[in-house]
């Protein structure tokens, strides 16, 4: 890990988060995809499997994952919710992200910046449907003209058995 | 109160009341009589290849372990100590030679045999019969095409003529090279009952409706069906077999709903194999993308590579698990990009599963309802078309927008339910073989 990043920097990173969880509980992926996420993208929520510390098993050769997305993907999943033919997002759901534990060091080339942050995100739809999601996130953000913009994002979140029926959003 | 099953299902499960969506009798009746007597999916043969492998899972709400024993043969017993009944095994998978209770220390071989016991002969002089004190055997395991399924009832039938004439449709995918499963298991939360997915994928009928909205950014051939604007290009079939597996086929759409062109040159390039091995029908199965629910609660896809299994938690609550599904002799940058596209599709996730399981939530949602749940399912979608094939196993339909599949799955669970042994369900089921 590099050095932490100057104080100028980790406000901007701040900011860019915050900016991040109030587009998210706006559901404005477009937004978001459009302004904050750089092309190169890799978005990723792997999942782990809960095995003994000192079992001798070969690692799975193909891991599975919630998320293994590239910038067309992501569009694509926007798109997706865009269509206005979801009904499972009709009515709309109500989604709150509290970002947290933001850390941020320099990256490894020129202008990167290695993040880590916790999330909590709050979802309630259909009269009282409600989950609550802790995780955290790795994240790569690279500094454009026009900002900072994510070039690859990690998610961990510490459930086997994920406790929600989908977790078709961002995060 | 009693259970009346006879008004719980009709005869040819075309009609089911909502209650059996909810009720905890019911539930329970089910984990006896169904999940405690049908063959049940454990796990694939290449997840457990090597001698003290093993991966934990359930049959029913019963927690297995299923283990390659040193001597290369695959068992499964319940996972609770013959002692004082704690899991002797908390991890889902790995590799081990022995399996050791937390709790005090009792100690079974893979082969689910009492090996040792702390304090033996001090505490209990020369009492204690190790040999009586096994884990609990899963009475049956037999596996077809590398897939493990395990039995709790001696008297079943054999696996593989429980599959019935479902092997054949199966065929069409693994006779070739054979497949596999990519795992661990994605694991999630649904709050539905576990037959509302089961026979959803058996339903032709939602996918242009629920699915319009990922089918129509998807593009591609398959994007004609969003709305219902349109039927399948090449049609389809739908079958139902004996024992209540049935299969929905859209022919000549895999890999419909993956955007990947090589998997596509994949399965053109070895169909010519298919056919001399199977011949025409089947490798023309090889090309199509089947939808698939074995009875009662692992359901597959060909051509969007997805094997899952709906894990019961209650009347109104299931795990579902879910593996990606890869032909053995695919490079594995091939398999990889399959794994993304099945992922992206049937995952926790998916752009199609997230829009299954609000609907599943919503059918078991509703059924809540004292009044609402004495009302009745309709599954009559296209019963003229029911018939026989002479190249088609089962019973047909050549109209793949029908019901037939969840129909022979309802019958099925009706007869199951309602029989007193293995004799008797099949008995029952000797007419639809």
């Amino acid at each position: 890990m590099g050095r932490d990043v100057s104080h100028e920097t980790y406000s901007e990173v701040c900011r860019f988060y915050y900016k991040e969880a109030r587009l998210f509980s706006e559901q404005d992926y477009r937004q978001w995809l459009d302004a904050m996420v750089d092309k190169s993208i890799v978005y990723f929520l792997p999942i782990f499997e809960e095995r003994y510390r000192r079992d001798r098993k070969a690692e799975p050769e193909f891991p599975p994952f919630i998320y293994n997305d590239d910038f067309s993907d992501l569009d694509q999943r926007i798109q997706q919710l865009e269509t206005d033919l979801a009904r499972r997002i009709d009515p709309a759901g109500r989604i709150r992200h509290l970002i947290t534990n933001i850390e941020a060091f320099e990256g490894e080339a020129e202008g990167e910046i290695s993040t880590y942050s916790n999330f909590l995100i709050c979802r309630n739809r259909r009269e009282r449907e409600q989950t609550i999601l802790v995780g955290g996130r790795e994240d790569r953000l690279i500094k454009g003209p026009d900002g900072l913009r994510i070039a690859y994002r990690m998610i961990t979140i510490p459930q086997r058995v994920i406790l929600d029926s989908d977790l078709y959003y961002m995060m | 109160m009693g259970i009346d099953l006879s008004d719980l299902v009709d005869t040819g499960g075309s009609s089911q009341k909502k209650r059996i969506h909810v009720d905890e009798e019911l539930y329970k009746l089910e984990l006896e009589r169904i999940f405690a007597r049908s063959w049940l999916f454990l796990t694939h043969e290449s997840q457990i290849p090597n001698p003290g492998d093993y991966f934990s899972t359930y049959m029913g709400e019963d927690a297995v372990i299923v283990a390659r024993g040193s001597d290369g043969e695959i068992r499964a017993f319940i996972n609770s100590c013959t002692h004082r009944g704690a899991k002797v095994c908390s991890a889902e998978a790995g590799n081990t030679r022995a399996f050791v209770c937390p709790y005090h220390g009792w100690t079974f071989g893979t082969d689910g045999a009492l090996r040792g016991v702390p304090v033996d002969k001090a505490g209990w002089g020369a009492d204690l019969d190790k040999s009586k004190l096994g884990l609990t055997p899963v009475a049956k395991v037999e596996s077809y095409a590398g897939f493990v399924f395990g039995c709790f009832d001696k008297d079943a039938v054999s696996l593989k003529e429980y599959l019935g004439d479902l092997t054949w449709y199966m065929d069409s995918f693994t006779a070739r090279g054979g497949v596999e499963l990519l795992g661990p298991p994605v694991k999630s939360v649904i709050h539905c009952n576990w037959k509302v997915p089961s026979e959803n994928f058996l339903d032709g009928y939602h996918v242009g409706w629920t699915h319009r909205p990922a089918l129509s950014v998807l593009g591609g051939p398959m994007s004609q069906i969003a709305g219902n604007v349109d039927l399948p290009p090449d049609g389809g079939v739908i079958a139902s077999t004996k024992y209540g597996h049935g299969v929905g086929v859209i022919y000549d759409a895999a890999p419909g709903l993956h955007r990947a062109p090589d998997y596509y040159m994949w399965l053109m390039q070895n169909r010519p194999q298919v056919e001399t091995l199977l011949g025409e029908p089947q490798a023309r199965l090889y090309g199509s993308h089947i939808a698939s629910t074995i009875f009662p609660n692992c359901s597959f896809l060909h051509g969007t590579n997805i094997w899952k299994v709906w894990m019961p938690r209650g009347p109104r609550e299931i795990e579902v698990w879910t593996w990606t599904m890869v032909e053995k002799d695919m490079p594995a940058d091939l398999k990889r990009k399959i794994q993304k596209e099945a992922m992206r599709g049937f995952a926790t996730a998916g752009t199609f599963e997230s829009d299954d399981a609000d609907n599943f939530q919503s059918v078991t949602e509703a059924a809540r309802g004292t009044v609402t749940r004495r009302g009745a399912l309709n599954a009559t979608l296209a019963q003229q078309y029911d018939t026989r094939s002479d190249v088609l196993p089962g019973l047909v339909s050549e109209f793949i927008i029908s019901e037939a599949g969840v129909r022979g799955f309802y019958s099925a669970y009706k007869d199951t339910l309602e029989a007193e042994d293995w004799a008797d369900i099949k008995r029952r089921r000797a007419d639809r073989g």
